[in-house]
């Protein structure tokens, strides 16, 4: 718990928080405050907008341990303000509101557009606002209430104030505290990753996936001896960054793990995939599912190879296609791009380590700690969206 | 939608804050402003042991001249550079980017150093810095090292930081009078992740280019000589020079598979030099 001191409207509080209670929940649940509403909770949907040090601010990704010292104004807080009545009237008389869930972060970003607008520019008014949504009124009682109390105040010779007023600079909130300020380490409950079965080969169904993507790999090794090598999962289990075997994989069906890191993001997918092969064409199929505890996300992939030769057949084209759908949490983030970008490191790593392995060099011998799902991580990957595409490729998915 | 439990630190000041990053060995997560690092802690794919808040620290949230460039502190929000609290080297091309990226609720939080350590693609100072010629200045209890901000940013959400080491200030050279900015991103929404953004800038004077194609998902192309996007000499005839062949090349070489994708980087890139001419 950390001691933070505050000013919510105009009213000092003391109190201990936890470090991750964010500041919309410390007003809501330790104040009362309700007036501040939570949508999205990561920072899209504006309905927590409030104001920290006098700027609008997002509290559902601010967190109240970070703001000892601010002064925080809730929509409760400007019952008194001269702009916030205009635009209550406004809001009124323009049918600006239906249902009133947007409303209070509406209310405090139409306030600092008031403030700080020349002119009641309906284009200015409108990119202004388009951090609060509103699924009710379709914007157009917002816009003109905000515009009609714009004109009026300028009217009436109110001059806009730059900057809100503003002169400390860096983020909203921080520096008025005490300085060196340390939270107690709060119990942090081991990470729970119950050991979750990993479905049988039978239980793996084909499906469709959301997004398809080719990559491809060149292997410095005739393509009857890469082949021979994607049969041996355990030998591309090692060849792929982050991936375990869980279980003794046979031929045809593999369960493992794979560690995929994404910047900050680090998710192990756990699952298992079943393998089909054809020698007499040189391709295979991987076919997957697998989760992640942790977000909460889970995945099912796909990874179809087919090994062209080339260089006269001393070196090995092995050629991807890469398959996936992604659910929960991650799904949130991973955009296809990075998803892609992600595999195309992965498939160079193990496109690498698959060479190193084939030459037989001393390296062959270094693997990772973890190594080996050659299915299982592919499908992992492609959970993930880290779908590399080469062997990894295969393997994961 | 709640964050898992982390122990929280304020360090006082910015040695105490990089002895405490060393001592962390990685299993800390730096704050400043929170708004890429908040959604992705409430979402619980982020979940550090200890968070280390550095968003207090004073010798972070300074920006001043020095020499032929601003020092700009990487606890500046894009809010202070919008809003011309700190000085303006860049003839109001910095306070243009600034005033585009996110919403203003998040703009008054987040921090450009923020921004690059988190090293999202399709974020604005990723694409915009490394064409303004801007440099990186990285922190950690063995001293400083600078680093061009094109070296800096390493692929999708990956930096050149290594453990123990922060962001703690990014040098931005004075643009020449001669010199002609153009900054356009693309989004189907404002304040929007950018489906593709270009950078340009332009000297005709000197007969010299850069241009930057960014939003592709990874790191972007940085064409710190970009002469060649002009048939190899960079004339006043720019605009019309500008050979949107080349660009296509360029993407395709950096695997972007998909045409629709590939017409819109480069219809941006002409707007952006559209923009500077």
């Amino acid at each position: 718990m950390t001691e933070i001191g505050i000013e919510v409207n105009a009213r000092a509080v003391k109190a201990w928080v936890e470090p991750r209670t964010h500041l919309a929940d410390f007003l809501r649940d330790h104040l009362n405050l309700t007036g501040t509403h939570l949508g999205c909770e990561h920072g899209v949907c504006g309905a927590c907008t409030l104001l920290i040090d006098g700027m609008p601010a997002r509290s559902c990704i601010t967190f109240a341990a970070a703001c000892d010292g601010a002064h925080v104004t809730t929509i409760e807080g400007l019952d008194d303000d001269e702009i916030a009545t205009e635009l209550r009237s406004a809001f009124t008389r323009e049918h600006a509101l239906q249902c009133g869930y947007c409303t209070p972060g509406m209310l405090i970003s139409a306030r600092d557009l008031v403030l700080r607008l020349d002119a009641a520019n309906e284009r200015d008014i409108r990119l202004g606002l388009a951090g609060n949504l509103c699924r009710c009124t379709g914007y157009v009682g917002i816009v003109r209430a905000v515009r009609s109390v714009i004109e009026d105040r300028r009217k009436r010779g109110i001059r806009p104030v730059l900057s809100a007023g503003r002169e400390q600079l860096g983020p909203v909130g921080s520096g008025n505290g005490a300085r060196g300020s340390r939270a107690q380490v709060s119990s942090r409950p081991a990470n729970v990753e119950a050991p979750e079965r990993a479905s049988s080969a039978a239980a793996i169904p084909d499906f469709v996936a959301d997004k398809i993507f080719e990559q491809h790999v060149t292997i410095a090794a005739p393509p009857a001896e890469v082949f021979a090598m994607f049969g041996d999962i355990k030998q591309i289990a090692a060849c792929l960054p982050g991936a375990s075997l869980t279980a003794e994989p046979t031929p045809e069906h593999v369960e493992g793990l794979i560690e995929v890191r994404l910047g900050p993001i680090s998710a192990g997918f756990r699952g298992s995939a079943r393998i089909g092969r054809d020698a007499s064409t040189m391709s295979g199929r991987i076919v997957g599912t697998g989760n992640d505890q942790r977000s909460r996300s889970s995945t099912q992939g796909e990874i179809r190879y087919h090994l062209v030769p080339i260089e006269q057949g001393a070196a090995t084209r092995v050629e991807l296609s890469i398959g996936y759908s992604l659910q929960g949490m991650l799904a949130q983030i991973a955009r296809e791009g990075l998803v892609r970008d992600l595999a195309s490191r992965l498939t160079a790593e193990f496109a690498r380590n698959l060479e190193r392995r084939l030459s037989g060099t001393a390296e062959s011998q270094r693997t990772r700690p973890a190594s080996p799902v050659d299915g299982g991580a592919l499908l992992f990957d492609v959970l993930r969206g880290r779908v590399r595409a080469i062997l990894r490729g295969l393997l994961r998915r | 939608m709640k964050a898992a439990p982390f122990a929280y630190e304020r360090p006082s000041d910015l040695n105490a804050a990089v002895a405490l990053i060393a001592e962390a060995d990685g299993a800390a997560k730096i704050i400043a402003g929170g708004q890429s690092l908040g959604p992705m802690l409430n979402l619980r794919l982020v979940q550090p042991e200890l968070i280390i808040d550095i968003a207090g620290l004073a010798e972070l949230k300074q920006a001043g001249r020095s020499g032929d460039e601003l020092l700009i502190g990487a606890c500046i929000t894009h809010g202070d550079i919008e809003d011309g609290r700190i000085p303006d080297v860049t003839r109001s091309a910095m306070r243009c980017v600034a005033g585009a990226i996110a919403y203003r609720a998040v703009r008054n939080r987040g921090t450009i150093g923020g921004s690059l350590s988190h090293a999202d693609p399709a974020a604005d100072w990723v694409s915009a810095l490394p064409a303004l010629g801007a440099k990186v200045r990285l922190r950690s209890i063995n001293g400083v090292r600078d680093l061009a901000v094109e070296h800096f940013i390493r692929g999708a959400l990956e930096t050149a930081l290594q453990p123990g080491e922060i962001v703690e200030a990014v040098r931005v050279p004075v643009m020449r009078p001669s010199a002609r900015w153009g900054y356009v991103k693309a989004c189907r929404k404002p304040g929007e992740f950018a489906h593709a953004i270009a950078a340009v800038m332009i000297d005709p004077e000197r007969g010299a280019a850069c241009a930057v194609i960014g939003a592709i998902e990874a790191a972007p192309i940085v064409l710190r000589d970009a002469a060649s996007l002009f048939g190899g000499s960079v004339t006043g005839n720019f605009r019309r020079q500008f050979d949107a062949r080349v660009a296509e090349a360029l993407l395709v070489e950096a695997g972007l598979a998909n045409a629709a994708d590939r017409h819109i980087h480069v219809a941006v890139l002409r707007r952006a030099i559209d923009e500077a001419a």
